[in-house]
């Protein structure tokens, strides 16, 4: 019973968080809704093991491996773990953003669908320090913790993202800075 | 690359990219499981061939339980007055619902928490001036998940959880003398089935496809059909 309530008192108040994180690594909304549910049933078998960590991260940590499983076992699909170069611009192609019509969509429309597919566009290696980092505003030591790499890969991994996103902010008039 | 380019960037992805909110259904669906695991993990139930169920008295003298009983007359009094008032034009099935989403989101989905009828039925005596039949239909891919009791416009009423794939069922129960063979309606995207058996009369609500509750509906009125 204290279990549980530790659970809803501390674990569920970020579903949003984890939501967002597997919506993002998953790229659709029903295989992120298995995947976090997997994922909080995994949360509430190990309650135990949060004790004084922050709920949050914790958190995230289960899901981003419950993602990564899934990712893993659809590697024989389209999506690829590895940092494909050439992807990331297949991808961005076919996100259709080729030639948006100014006259029909709002500028911030239009830069919601850019930021949209350029994150989407990003191997998922990336695209999770990007939604850590930026949705979650995680410390770079948290966002290592929860990827269980160094926290100079974290760095490089965000330089390499960021660098991209960049690339695509460029190429349209959108973006600059405000 | 410089430290404020990164920040730029960092801060239109904070303003304009898309943050994805945890659908309500995900909600519902974590809230069934831990009712679920829950209900698994309780020292052991009663066996099914059990005579006798453990019994649900409280060691409290008549004097305090007069007393409560006058309380909750008189609670009972102003809630029916009040419902009258706030429940007037409003369909059964809208407040229906409305119990349904509360019960979702604040919970709890079961007071009673077990997946065994032999501890559901019993945890509603002294809390009802009724006996709900309370149904497994586990072998019919409706897991019972527990029961709760609810007020509706004044009067308490036997709600019982079902769990069905991650989806849950209440089934609000209390007592009618009317027959009624089941109606389907729609009410804020919940699928609503009403019906009535001369004995009592059945609400079942869920988020669930219209056809699948029918079939939750089917196999409780088979089950209850066979005894």
């Amino acid at each position: 019973m204290t279990g549980r309530r530790t659970f809803e008192a501390r674990v569920l108040p970020h579903l949003d968080a984890a939501y967002n994180l597997a919506r993002w690594l998953l790229r659709d909304g029903s295989a992120a809704e298995d995947a976090v549910q997997e994922a909080s049933l995994r949360a509430l078998r190990y309650i135990d093991s949060l004790r004084g960590d922050d709920a949050r991260a914790w958190l995230l940590g289960i899901v981003r491996n419950t993602c990564f499983t899934v990712l893993e076992r659809q590697r024989n699909g389209p999506e690829q773990l590895d940092f494909d170069e050439a992807q990331f611009d297949a991808a961005l192609e076919a996100a259709g953003l080729g030639a948006p019509d100014p006259a029909v969509l709002l500028e911030q429309r239009k830069l919601r669908a850019l930021l949209d597919a350029a994150i989407r566009a990003l191997s998922p290696p990336l695209r999770e320090v990007i939604v850590l980092r930026e949705f979650e505003e995680l410390e770079y030591a948290e966002i290592a913790r929860i990827v269980a790499v160094p926290v100079g890969t974290v760095m490089s991994r965000l330089s390499r993202a960021r660098e991209k996103m960049r690339s695509v902010l460029s190429q349209s008039n959108l973006g600059r800075p405000i | 690359m410089s430290r404020e380019d990164d920040d730029n960037l960092s801060a239109l992805i904070r303003r304009h990219a898309t943050r994805h909110a945890a659908p309500d259904s995900l909600r519902a669906g974590i809230r069934t499981h831990m009712a679920l695991e829950e209900a698994r993990r309780m020292p052991s139930a009663p066996a099914a061939d059990e005579p006798l169920q453990r019994r649900g008295w409280f060691s409290f003298g008549w004097g305090t339980a007069s007393a409560g009983f006058a309380l909750g007359m008189l609670c009972m009094a102003l809630l029916t007055l009040l419902a009258q008032r706030v429940g007037l034009g409003q369909p059964i099935a809208a407040e229906l619902v409305a119990s349904h989403v509360r019960a979702l989101q604040l919970g709890p989905i079961a007071e009673v928490l077990s997946s065994d009828r032999h501890t559901v039925k019993p945890w509603f005596q002294g809390r009802l001036d009724f006996a709900p039949p309370v149904l497994d239909l586990a072998v019919d891919g409706f897991a019972l998940a527990g029961g709760r009791v609810e007020h509706v416009r004044g009067n308490a009423v036997a709600t019982l959880a079902y769990a069905h794939n991650r989806h849950v069922i209440d089934l609000f129960v209390w007592p009618s003398t009317e027959q009624q063979t089941p109606v389907r309606s729609l009410q804020r995207g919940f699928n609503v089935v009403h019906w009535a058996d001369g004995s009592m009369q059945y609400w079942a609500v869920s988020d669930m496809d219209g056809a699948e509750l029918e079939s939750f509906v089917r196999a409780w009125q088979q089950r209850a059909k066979a005894g």
